[in-house]
Formats: structure tokens, sequence, C-alpha cells
């Protein structure tokens, strides 16, 4: 069993480093932590960097892990190999470029590229943001899916993931107290769906969703509320056509043996108790 | 000093009147409870009535606040009538057809009609609406007025309202806890500018925003929040010109403690969102 204990970072290929800069800083809020030739790094919580833009190709993504001890990777490769997944270890370079002291990468079922880091740097400046977005910290990645019962199971037995929610098939996973770390959007192809950031309050979502609207970015979900996680949400598109969330009021889910993951329907009602429609292909039918 | 117990209901002119009552029902969310050849009286809540549309001209609207006892009323007819007002008194018929036990009318200085009423009709029947707005009651009332100053001048001299904040001119006014009953707006003109119907929760507001794009309602203000009463709001526009208001949340006033603050009049004095009206009375084309 892997044992993920939380979300680190998102790494993102781009064609467009400082329009994706650009984006990430005066539309997003989150801080520069560090430009180097070719890559800027961003800080949203107490971690050094929770994203981090490249110049390269949009399709070349990475979700990140961490786990507790130096060993659990050598176990996990080890796993992951006997399942047929390819495994790689980090150069000390790459791991030096993820401000990790060490990693492994492998695709997962659908073959998005997930890295397993041990000891990822944190910083003891606090994050404050090139905007007043409220932002208290990066929270959850969506994953695509092409078989959500298949990516189910191997989240769930192969790491230590458990389902919080379902809507349709796709389920929402969670690996600590938060209702969801990893949230599956059934599609054709694997690739990161969304990146969410938590924010303090729902006045903050509302504030964001007037200033990004006054700056045309565009809205492809919300302002809406979703009946699972109860969290307020606002979903738009950044940069080569990556989803951005902004959620509040996540529900954190205390009690692991009173707890019962809940099947809603997939259609907006089961996204949105407020009435909002999605506008995002992975919502679609 | 006239003590204004409560807000009672508005009444509307309209010149049609299916097209208002199936606004109130079907859009609004409010209770068809009476149903004559002219008149439709709608509840909101414990009231017997918040909300009655009348066949006639849209001009003849008004607003009634409830006074305790007929000894107030009389005290308060005589002290309108020594400040300069027109007065009426209500008669017998009048006061049946408003479910009250007396009344009496006046105009204030803008030109609005503003009835005070002993022994309003209360419900003990339970609000029972056909669309689920989770409306929990009839608000505040937002006027239009002269710029001048003198109808806040009437309401916090004459009557027990306290003014909780301006927005540049515009003056929340209130009779008890809540933030305001009363809104004075000034404006070119006379008027019911808005009604607000308080809704249970944030839940219930944003579901209504929803509801009303995809029932091709216009929508003139918000969703949004008032850096006044920390009200959350959704302001559209009903038949004949006035517009309603769902609100939620909001802040309890300290009458010890709260002192009445200044804002500027634009349009973030309005929505600490960001969310901007077209409406002169919302600061339009103000700077930020």
């Amino acid at each position: 069993m892997i044992e993920l204990k939380d979300v680190s970072y998102v790494r993102l290929g781009t064609r467009d480093l400082e329009g994706a800069t650009h984006f990430a800083t005066d539309y997003l809020g989150l801080e520069i932590s560090e430009r180097v030739k070719g890559a800027v790094y961003f800080k949203s919580d107490q971690k050094e960097h929770t994203l981090c833009y490249f110049e390269g190709d949009p399709k070349d993504q990475a979700a990140a892990f961490e786990i507790d001890r130096r060993e659990d990777l050598d176990a996990a490769a080890a796993q992951l190999e006997a399942l047929g997944h390819a495994v790689r270890f980090g150069t000390p370079e790459e791991a030096d470029a993820r401000k990790v002291r060490a990693f492994i990468a492998f695709k997962d079922p659908s073959g998005n590229p997930i890295e397993l880091v041990w000891r990822p740097a944190f910083s003891g400046r606090r994050y404050h943001g090139t905007r007043d977005a409220g932002i208290t910290g990066f929270s959850h990645i969506g994953l695509c899916t092409t078989d959500a019962a298949r990516d189910e199971t191997f989240w769930t037995t192969v790491c230590n993931a458990r389902v919080s929610d379902r809507i349709g098939d796709a389920p929402l996973l969670r690996i600590d107290e938060v209702h969801h770390s990893i949230a599956m959007f059934p599609s054709k192809t694997p690739g990161i769906q969304h990146i969410n950031h938590q924010v303090e309050s729902g006045d903050d979502v509302m504030r964001s969703f007037r200033f990004l609207s006054e700056r045309q970015v565009p809205m492809v979900f919300g302002p809406g509320r979703h009946p699972t996680s109860s969290a307020k949400f606002l979903y738009f598109e950044g940069p080569d056509g990556m989803v951005f969330e902004y959620s509040s009021g996540v529900r954190s889910i205390a009690d692991e043996l009173l707890y019962r993951e809940r099947q809603l329907p997939f259609e907006p009602k089961g996204f949105c108790e407020w009435g909002a429609k999605p506008e995002i292909a992975e919502f679609r039918k | 000093m006239i003590a204004i117990e409560q807000l009672r209901y508005v009444r509307l002119g309209t010149r049609d009147l299916p097209a208002a009552v199936d606004f109130a029902q079907r859009i609004l969310g409010l209770q068809l409870i009476d149903r004559t050849e002219d008149t439709a009286r709608f509840r909101s809540d414990f009231r017997d009535h918040t909300l009655v549309y009348v066949n006639g001209d849209p001009a003849e609207q008004a607003v009634a606040f409830e006074v305790r006892t007929p000894e107030v009323l009389e005290r308060a007819v005589t002290a309108l009538k020594q400040a300069g007002y027109r007065v009426t008194r209500g008669d017998a018929d009048g006061a049946a057809a408003r479910r009250v036990k007396t009344y009496a009318s006046f105009t204030d200085n803008s030109g609005n009609t503003i009835e005070l009423v002993v022994r309003p009709l209360n419900s003990g029947w339970r609000y029972f609406p056909a669309r689920d707005a989770g409306v929990t009651g009839l608000e505040a009332v937002a006027l239009r007025n002269r710029a001048d100053g003198a109808d806040e001048a009437l309401w916090t001299t004459l009557f027990n309202g306290r003014v909780s904040d301006w927005v540049g001119d515009a003056a929340y006014i209130r009779f008890d806890r809540a933030h305001h009953r009363l809104a004075l707006h000034p404006s070119q003109r006379a008027g019911v500018f808005a009604v607000e119907y308080a809704v249970e929760s944030v839940n219930q507001l944003m579901q209504s925003h929803y509801f009303l794009q995809a029932a091709q309602v216009r929508v003139v203000h918000g969703p949004g929040r008032r850096p006044t009463s920390n009200q959350m709001f959704l302001t559209f526009a009903g038949p004949d010109g006035v517009l309603y208001s769902y609100v939620a949340e909001g802040d309890a006033i300290d009458e010890t403690s709260h002192r009445p603050r200044q804002f500027p009049f634009r349009p973030l004095s309005f929505c600490a969102w960001g969310s901007e009206s077209e409406l002169p009375e919302f600061a339009a084309g103000a700077d930020r």
C-alpha cells in the first residue's frame, strides 16, 4: 500500500511562460517564489512551491504526492513495477528542480503522470499573494480518467485513497480528512483536469467571480456549491486550457468508521446545488 | 416620537394584474392567499399578507407600518398635521380591506404614500408558497426620495427611526435590531424602489440567482454583499418598474454601540463583491 500523505505540487508545461506567469500572479493570485531559466515557481501556502510552469509542451504535466519515508519510495517503485507500471527514479538535478530530496515518477492506469516525493521543501516565509484572492492553499487536483472504476481500484487498493462520494462513476478520493484530494473526471484522454486552491470564504469566491469576469477570464462553472463536499466553488480557464478552481468550505471527514460515501447523479444537479450549469467538457455526458 | 412597531405590507397598483400575480407566485415565490377581481394578496411569513397588487395606476403605491394602539395612531396623526403633512384617516371599509383595526395615511415629503396601521391581521396558518424560494419574510422596503434629507428627518425625528448607515445621501433606517427596514434612495422621482424579502441562507439566494436567469428575469444588481448591512442580496426587476430583492445573512445592530457610518457614493459601497448596476441609485457610472 502506497501511503499518500499530502498533495505537493503540480507541474505544467507551457509555450508561453510569461503569459502563464501573468495569469498565475495577476489573476489567480499566487506569489512567485522563484524564477529560473525556463521555469517559474509559485507559492500558495506554507510550501516552497505548489505550482511550477516550465517552458515545454502543455501536454507535459505532473501531479505530485508526498510520502513519509525514503524507503517508501523503493517499496512503491517495487509495487508499481510488479503491477506493470514503468517507474523512473528522478535524478538529483530533477529532484532539485522539484525542490524535493528524492522522487519517483510513474503513470496511473489512465496515463496521468504522477510523482511521489520525499521531503518537499517548506518555506519559512509566508505566502503573500500578488492580489488579495484570499487563497489559503493548494488543495486538490482533478484527474482525467479513461476508466473510472479501474482507476478507483488503483487509487484505493494500490494507494491509500478512500472514496468520499461518487458522481456517476467518478469518485472523489480523500487521502486525509479533507473530503477529496483527487477528483476523477471521466474523459477520453488523460491529463490534469483542474487545479484547486482553497480561499478563506464564500465572499472571496464571489469577489473573484466579479474580478475575473471583468477581465474576461472564461468562467466554466459557477459560482456554485458542491452537494458532495459542500464547498462553494468557481471554475475558470487559465493558460493552455487548464481549469482552475477556487473553493471554500470543503467538508472534513473526521470519522473514518462512521462516514459512508454517497452516490450522486452525473448531471448538473450532482455537481451544483445552486443550479449552475457546467461548461466543462468532462462534466457533460 | 412615534414608535413604529414593524413593517407590514406594500401595496402596488398595476395595469396587468394577472401578470403581477404570476410574477409574485411563480417567480418571487409568495403565497397567493386572496384573489378578487381587482386585488391579489400575498403572504410571505406570519403576517396575513405583505404584498398586495391592485388593479389600477402603477403610481398608486403605499407602504404600511404598524403602530401599537389607536392612541399612538392618534398622536401620530396630530404630530404629522402639526408638522404640515396631509393626513387622511381611514374609514371602516378601508380598514377591512387592509385587514387592520384602524389606520391613517399620509404623504411624505417626496410624494410616497405611507400608511400607519393598528392591529393588522396575523395568520395562524403558516406561509406555504408554490415555489420553494426559501423566503422567511418581508425584510425591508426601499423608497425613492427627494435628495434634501427631509424624509430622513421625518423618519428619525417624528418617528423613532435611527439611521444605521449612509451611502452618499442614501439612508438606511432601522426601527428594531435589523440593520434597516426602510432605505431612502435620493432619486429624480418618488415611488417604491425595491421590496426586499429575506431568504433562509446563501443557498436559496444563489439558487434563485440561477432560477431567475433560467426564467429570463432581469437581475439588476448582484448577487452581492452590502458592506453596510453585511447582507447578501440579489435584486431583480418586477412588474411596473418595481424591484424585488432577496436578502440573506446580515448583521444585527447593537443599539448601545452602533454608530452610523458614512460610505462614499460608489458602486463598491452597495456591493463589496464588485457587482455593478445600471441604476443611478446604486451609483452607476461612478468610480468603484
